[in-house]
């Protein structure tokens, strides 16, 4: 290489020199710059202007400082940079809607952001310092801001146990636990629910056909207005038991194999053939046996259709399963056997022994069988004779494949563990971590759980999930609980704050515990936590009713609320038993410091009832809410018959502070003194009915069933 | 060895020349869905294809009105028929713009806290000021004035129309 070429080269070589250094100086000059334009430092600015055209400048901006503001909290893992831009956020006077975001005030709420930071409940990037990074996913910053529908969620990633104030929340973990998610899934902090029921004997229940249709096409489905029906009648709840996207040859051998069932014959009852010979030839049979199928008071605890004014509509209690086509489901040696010991075919089952005459049973059943059924129920499902071998084979093992083993048993079927994906930490996961398909949705993790609970294959074509059919507030409300399934808290201290749920127990013992299995009081009654929510909360009935009281209430069951037509069902006990009953409440059923027999009754004068009398009626009103004689509101119970029903003890602790024995109770606590709770306590005592014949029940169910508040 | 200085020089601009490019442009972000972005929603009491946007304190309103206001101050109640019938003067129904437009928040938090007869109107107004929270109290005014027909002005509102854009 020359000389002349090396001057040439090192010439190029400047001038390569040169353009880096300008650019390297340019590069520099244009970083504070930037840095100058930088998002956040917009809305610094942009908050002083706005605080100087406020009267309050000085307060807001008290405490502002021009560089970032961050929280952090170490016990937490939190380090929040919201408050870089929410400048307002804690300022009391912001609050207002006409406050520009993102000034606004955060509306009062149990935790203050300035405690707790941000992000423990928006989620979202607490570090970021632009607006797209912080809320929404980027390439690099994947955790996106929950969207204010589903906020509740965060609350649950801490609270296991229920709250008040959220609703959405509570109602979501309901209906995992109601529709038994956690039989293939892994949720955790969920009550366990009782499985589907136990077919091992299915094949004397039912015929091949029911089991084929019901396979095909469960009966909720939606209808034209996306609103969940059953049977085509408009329903508040979701069928338990979901679709299955079966094909035929498949239903064909599930029908078989379920039919095939028979591991426990039925306990046969013939009922008396005199009653059977003196009925049958009635001519007013059908409406003497409808007459008594509604005052069994069936419906306080099944869901039944009923055209009332051209509009049909589900009436009753969800805790058994819909009767509407009932009578074309089952056999009729099954309901009679069943009606007479639903233990016998199920053992672990919520239905009540009643004690039956043959003459109810009869009538009962007759109705049963023959008006509470479709004709058209079985439209289109093909003749279908006994199951073959291999019907029975495939069937044993769809049975499996499908999952049906993770609710139903069947003996000498054991489910696969862990049959659908682990979900406990679903409500942490980030968009890149889930499978969209071929869906056009928005990726995002609350999208992806909509789409997939409405429609799993849309996902995911091979999705073994079943379809369900959602409203859309029980779709949000299941959203919201499965984003709560955030997965253990990564830190100990952490794990602190975790507010556990209370485990409630209730032990029923001696002679009542026999009673309380055979009645299955449980199935709708709550004591100590323990039991339905259908009937009123009876973890303190000792302390409430009269002994006697209880015992006449258990052999004539009347309605006390007077909005309500659907009550407790005549169960026929005996004499012994409803004493057992009320004996055992009394005792050992009570509020602690409200003792039933420490107040004397004979002690109020009719002085003192006077003077209560006119407390109740011009100083208080009671009657706004309570029905005394025919005149009175239908937010209380009744209290025509409160001398007979309530002990003084439980008046008087009432009067003082109802939410301290029933903390959801409405009743407002009032500012009574001493001697009015006593003479107020005196007038109800003198207040007292004869309970009415049982038979007036007939009257009520002309009215329209309503479905109340039961307390 | 031309190539391998050009090549370099290029790097080293390259070098500087990407991260300034790539701060101006900013990576495509997803919103989250838009029909997601309320907290909590009511029907319009008066016109049932409109709904309410409620944020998170009118829907702990929400919630305390229908646990303790539906009762009376409404149509129809859990238990179905209205509590409304039985009481006279007859309770406002809680989207009453008419007549609770009108009334001042504080008049409101004190009818709910001490009752009626101790503000002169009906006793069949119970006092709730021991059985609900200052807060829920505020919550359920806040509701009222959401869903209110015809709508809810606040009295002067302070401070200036001004935006952030």
């Amino acid at each position: 290489m020359s000389a002349e070429d090396m001057g040439k080269l090192s010439h190029r070589v400047r001038l390569v020199f040169a353009i880096s250094t300008v650019t390297c100086v340019a590069a520099l000059a244009i970083s504070p710059l930037k840095d100058f334009r930088a998002e956040w430092k917009h809305y610094k600015r942009s908050f002083v202007r706005f605080a100087q055209g406020r009267p309050d400048t000085k307060r807001l901006l008290a405490d502002y400082n021009p560089n970032i503001d961050q929280a952090w909290i170490p016990g937490m893992n939190v380090v929040d940079r919201c408050g870089t831009c929410h400048q307002g956020m804690t300022q009391p006077s912001l609050a207002d809607a006409s406050v520009p975001q993102p000034f606004r005030a955060h509306p009062p709420i149990p935790h203050s952001p300035r405690d707790w930071g941000c992000t423990i409940c928006h989620r979202g990037q607490g570090p970021a310092t632009e607006v797209a990074e912080a809320h929404e996913t980027t390439l690099a910053w994947e955790q996106p801001i929950l969207p204010a529908h589903f906020l509740e969620a965060s609350c649950g990633s801490c609270h296991q146990a229920d709250l008040n104030e959220t609703p959405q929340l509570t109602r979501g973990r309901e209906l995992l636990s109601r529709l038994n998610c956690q039989a293939c899934h892994r949720l955790s902090n969920l009550d366990r629910s009782s499985l589907g029921p136990d077919l091992s004997s299915l094949g004397y229940k039912v015929s091949r056909q029911w089991i084929y249709k019901w396979l095909k096409e469960p009966r909720t489905v939606l209808d034209k207005d996306g609103n969940v029906t059953v049977n085509g009648y408009e329903s508040g709840d979701e069928s338990r038991m979901p679709k299955f996207r079966l094909k035929e040859e498949e239903l064909l051998a599930l029908s078989g194999y379920l039919s095939a069932q028979k591991a426990k014959p039925i306990e046969e009852y013939k009922i008396n053939p005199a009653v059977v010979a003196l009925w049958s030839k009635k001519p007013d049979l059908m409406s003497q046996a409808e007459v008594r199928f509604r005052q069994m008071m069936c419906t306080t605890c099944h869901p039944l259709a009923v055209t009332r004014a051209g509009e049909t509509k589900l009436i009753g209690g969800n805790v058994g399963p819909e009767l509407t086509k009932v009578g074309s489901k089952v056999n009729e040696q099954w309901l009679v056997a069943w009606l007479r010991n639903p233990q016998g075919y199920l053992p672990h089952n919520n239905m009540p022994r009643y004690g039956w005459s043959d003459d109810d049973l009869y009538k009962v059943s007759h109705y049963v069988m023959n008006k509470l059924t479709d004709s058209d129920l079985l439209a289109g499902v093909p003749q279908l004779g006994v199951a073959t071998e291999n019907e029975i084979k495939n069937g044993k093992r769809l049975f499996l494949e499908k999952g049906c083993a993770s609710c139903h048993q069947i003996e000498g079927s054991s489910p696969q563990k862990d049959f659908g994906p682990d979900l406990t930490a679903l409500g942490a996961k980030n968009a890149s971590e889930l499978e969209f398909g071929k869906s056009t949705i928005a990726h995002n993790l609350p999208a992806y759980i909509q789409t997939k609970l409405q429609d799993p294959l849309s996902v995911n074509p091979a999705a073994r999930m079943p379809q369900y059919s959602w409203n859309q507030a029980d779709l949000d409300a299941v959203t919201t609980a499965l984003l709560s399934q955030t997965g253990p808290k990564p830190t100990s201290t952490l794990q602190h704050l975790v507010v556990p749920k209370k485990d409630p127990s209730f032990q029923a013992m001696g002679d009542f515990a026999e009673v309380y299995e055979r009645y299955k009081c449980y199935a709708c009654h709550r004591f100590n936590g323990v039991g339905g929510t259908l009937a009123p909360d009876l973890s303190y009935e000792g302390s409430r009713a009269q002994k006697k009281w209880i015992a006449d209430f258990l052999k004539n069951p009347q309605t006390i609320r007077p909005t309500l037509v659907l009550r407790m069902p005549q169960f026929n006990m005996t004499d012994k038993e409803a004493m057992t009953v009320a004996e055992y409440l009394s005792m050992a059923v009570q509020k602690p410091g409200v003792n039933p027999d420490s107040i004397d009754p004979q002690k109020y004068s009719p002085a003192a009832a006077a003077l209560g009398k006119q407390l109740y009626e011009v100083k208080f009103q009671c009657q706004s809410c309570h029905t005394i004689g025919s005149g009175g509101g239908y937010v209380g119970p009744n209290l025509n018959n409160a001398g007979n029903w309530l002990t003084p003890a439980w008046i008087e602790a009432w009067l003082r502070n109802p939410q301290a024995l029933q903390p959801d109770s409405i009743e407002p606590q009032r500012n009574f003194t001493d001697d009015e709770i006593h003479a107020l306590t005196a007038y109800l005592m003198t207040l007292r009915a004869g309970i009415k014949p049982g038979t007036t029940a007939t009257a009520t169910v002309a009215t329209p069933l309503v479905q109340g508040a039961g307390r | 060895m031309k190539s391998k200085m050009q090549l370099t020089a290029m790097f080293l601009v390259g070098l500087l020349g990407v991260p300034l490019l790539s701060g101006c442009k900013k990576a495509a972000a997803v919103k989250p869905d838009e029909a997601f972005g309320t907290y909590d929603t009511e029907a319009d009491w008066s016109d049932g294809t409109k709904v309410v946007k409620l944020g998170y304190q009118e829907s702990q309103g929400k919630r305390v009105f229908y646990q303790y206001c539906v009762w009376c101050h409404a149509d129809a109640s859990p238990a179905g028929p209205s509590n409304r019938s039985n009481l006279t003067p007859q309770p406002p129904l809680l989207n009453d713009g008419e007549k609770l437009n009108q009334e001042s928040d504080e008049f409101m938090q004190n009818i709910i806290t001490l009752g009626g007869s101790a503000l002169g109107k009906s006793a069949m107004m119970p006092p709730y000021g021991k059985t609900l929270s200052p807060g829920e109290i505020k919550a359920v005014i806040a509701f009222a004035r959401a869903i209110a027909q015809p709508a809810y002005q606040p009295p002067g509102r302070p401070g200036s129309q001004y935006t952030t854009k």
